[in-house]
């Protein structure tokens, strides 16, 4: 029963940088040893989340809710539970040993520091002989990334935050930093929340996936986001042109004022070979001709998550396993997305 | 040419043969310079981190004053110095004026805007990414002011050093405040003005040998702090 309280639940969370808003959050849930993670493009909200997610820093208005009880920065509840893995880690200008050892010091756990480091940097795939005793200049990028999430993971942490901890690293070590993260949620129940663009190296951890866009959350993982400039041509729909001359058609939105940005569920778009004429008995359909450009199995679904260039838009559905088989679709071929300008929904 | 190098060669047995007036002018700069610093740094630190970490009302003007204070003459904090510490000055009565304690309240004056200046543009200058990386490994307030000034601790130490190459260098204060007495407040910059005019120039580069070895000794520890 323990695990049907979220590890974090976000009610009305409204944050802004100046008169900016960065986060529009209704209400979010991340449950308790999940792995969830958070995609979107850059300025999208997924860093300010993360840091408040960390409790480093305060919405302004909302409330966050860890494990059913409200958290602030520096609360006990919190403090010395929960760690973030910022996306470019910063080393203390001291040793890697007395980088990992000082989340332990402040937390007055000396004992058996030595074994436990080793174990942290054993972890991330370094050697304890080799590195313990390097100064934090004498690392590489990737080294850098691995020890600072050795800090974290010698921690024990009841929530690990990584803030694209695979931008900047070699395959080898994107490859052990999923293994350390995989490894703390079944050794010590860890939930893990990751932001990151590597959508293939994402979909081989997560659990879950939202998507964040212009700081709101989407829940059901990567969306369809068609942003402006859009023509208002005719009574009732937009009209957002493409640079290959392809036209999208949408149900214009209510407040064309405040609108910013149209969504159109992926589980709305139907893949079809051939283009049809774009209007049929129940009115406008938009077809658009695209190729496939990636293919990305979910880990828990086993569903397959396909990403069409169309002009300069890229649109993602997700596809079973047998549609895949039975339209011999793969990456490169040419294809045809079709769904209602009614599917729009505004924001 | 030659006086120069005859001045060298009679600094040096000066220095060695333990030369009265010489090593008492080396010994009152020391005093008041040591005694200053400890002042501007007990004062400017702690002035320095708060303007630099922290965000408050006043701040920029502050800033500004505090940088409008660097440049202060030497000559006219002597002056003001003067006039406080004169008879006829509201702090007359502690017979401070052409005392080594006055030199030094003086010196104080000088080097404690260039500590707070500096330490607070070297605590500006932290790196956000440390003050979240601290927080997010659990540290409290305390700890993460702890590790963040150990963090510049480099910053700090060139702000010390700084201060200290001024204190030491200055004339204006200690021949106004200190009145250049011999064997009493004659420190090593008033003396080398003074030989240099009456034309003992032996005697002034011998000072000049002393002033330089000690911002040459103070660096070099700077440079061995940094190794460690």
């Amino acid at each position: 029963m323990k695990n049907q309280i979220p590890a974090y639940r976000l009610t009305h969370i409204r944050h802004y940088y100046g008169d900016t808003k960065v986060l529009d959050i209704d209400r979010l849930d991340i449950g308790t040893g999940s792995i969830t993670g958070l995609i979107g493009p850059n300025g999208s909200g997924k860093t300010t989340l993360l840091k408040l997610l960390a409790f480093a820093d305060r919405p302004c208005s909302g409330i966050i809710m860890y494990k059913g009880k409200r958290a602030e920065p520096f609360s006990p509840l919190i403090r010395s539970k929960v760690t973030l893995l910022t996306q470019k880690p910063y080393l203390l200008r001291r040793s890697v040993f007395d980088n990992i050892a000082y989340g332990l010091k402040i937390r007055q756990n000396t004992e058996n520091i030595e074994s436990e480091i080793k174990t942290a940097l054993s972890a991330v795939g370094l050697s304890y002989r080799k590195f313990a005793h390097r100064r934090h200049h004498e690392l590489s990028g990737g080294e850098a990334q691995r020890v600072a999430l050795a800090a974290r993971l010698v921690l024990k942490p009841e929530v690990l935050l990584l803030d694209e901890p695979v931008a900047s690293v070699d395959l080898k070590s994107a490859q052990l930093i999923r293994q350390a993260a995989i490894a703390a949620r079944e050794t010590w129940g860890t939930t893990l929340v990751i932001a990151s663009h590597d959508l293939a190296w994402l979909s081989s951890i997560c659990d879950t996936q939202i998507s964040i866009f212009k700081g709101r959350i989407f829940n059901a993982g990567m969306e369809n986001i068609i942003t402006g400039p859009f023509e208002y041509k005719h009574p009732g729909t937009t009209v957002k042109m493409l640079e290959n001359g392809q036209a999208i058609r949408l149900k214009a939105p209510a407040d064309k004022k405040t609108a910013s940005f149209a969504l159109i569920k992926k589980s709305h778009i139907k893949l079809t070979s051939e283009k049809r004429p774009c209007t049929t008995g129940s009115g406008h359909i938009n077809t658009l001709q695209g190729r496939i450009t990636s293919m990305l199995l979910e880990k828990k679904t086993g569903y397959i998550t396909a990403g069409i260039a169309v002009s300069n838009i890229s649109f993602v559905v997700r596809l079973t396993p047998e549609k895949i088989h039975t339209m011999n679709l793969y990456p490169g071929k040419k294809i045809v997305l079709e769904f209602s300008p009614g599917h729009a929904v505004w924001f | 040419m030659d006086f120069i190098a005859a001045g060298f060669v009679k600094a040096v047995k000066l220095l060695v043969s333990g030369d009265i007036s010489t090593w008492t002018a080396v010994f009152a700069t020391l005093k008041v310079s040591t005694c200053s610093m400890l002042l501007s740094l007990g004062a400017g630190l702690p002035c320095g981190f708060v303007l630099g970490y922290f965000d408050f009302r006043g701040k920029n003007h502050v800033r500004t004053i505090l940088d409008t204070m660097l440049a202060l003459p030497t000559v006219f904090i002597g002056l003001a110095v003067y006039a406080f510490i004169s008879r006829q000055g509201p702090l007359g009565s502690m017979g401070l004026l052409f005392t080594l304690t006055g030199i030094a309240a003086g010196q104080t004056i000088l080097a404690f805007p260039i500590v707070a200046a500096i330490t607070a543009s070297t605590i500006e200058g932290i790196d956000e990414d440390l003050k979240l990386t601290l927080t997010s490994l659990g540290a409290g307030r305390r700890d993460i002011i702890a590790t963040c000034l150990w963090e510049v601790r480099f910053g700090i130490l060139a702000a010390a050093v700084t201060a200290y190459g001024r204190v030491l260098t200055e004339v204006g204060i200690s021949m106004m405040v200190g009145g250049n007495i011999k064997y009493h407040t004659r420190t090593i910059t008033t003396a080398i003005a003074l030989e240099t005019n009456k034309g003992l120039f032996a005697d002034g580069i011998a000072l000049g040998i002393v002033l330089i070895f000690i911002a040459f000794a103070v660096n070099l520890s700077l440079s061995f702090l940094r190794k460690q």
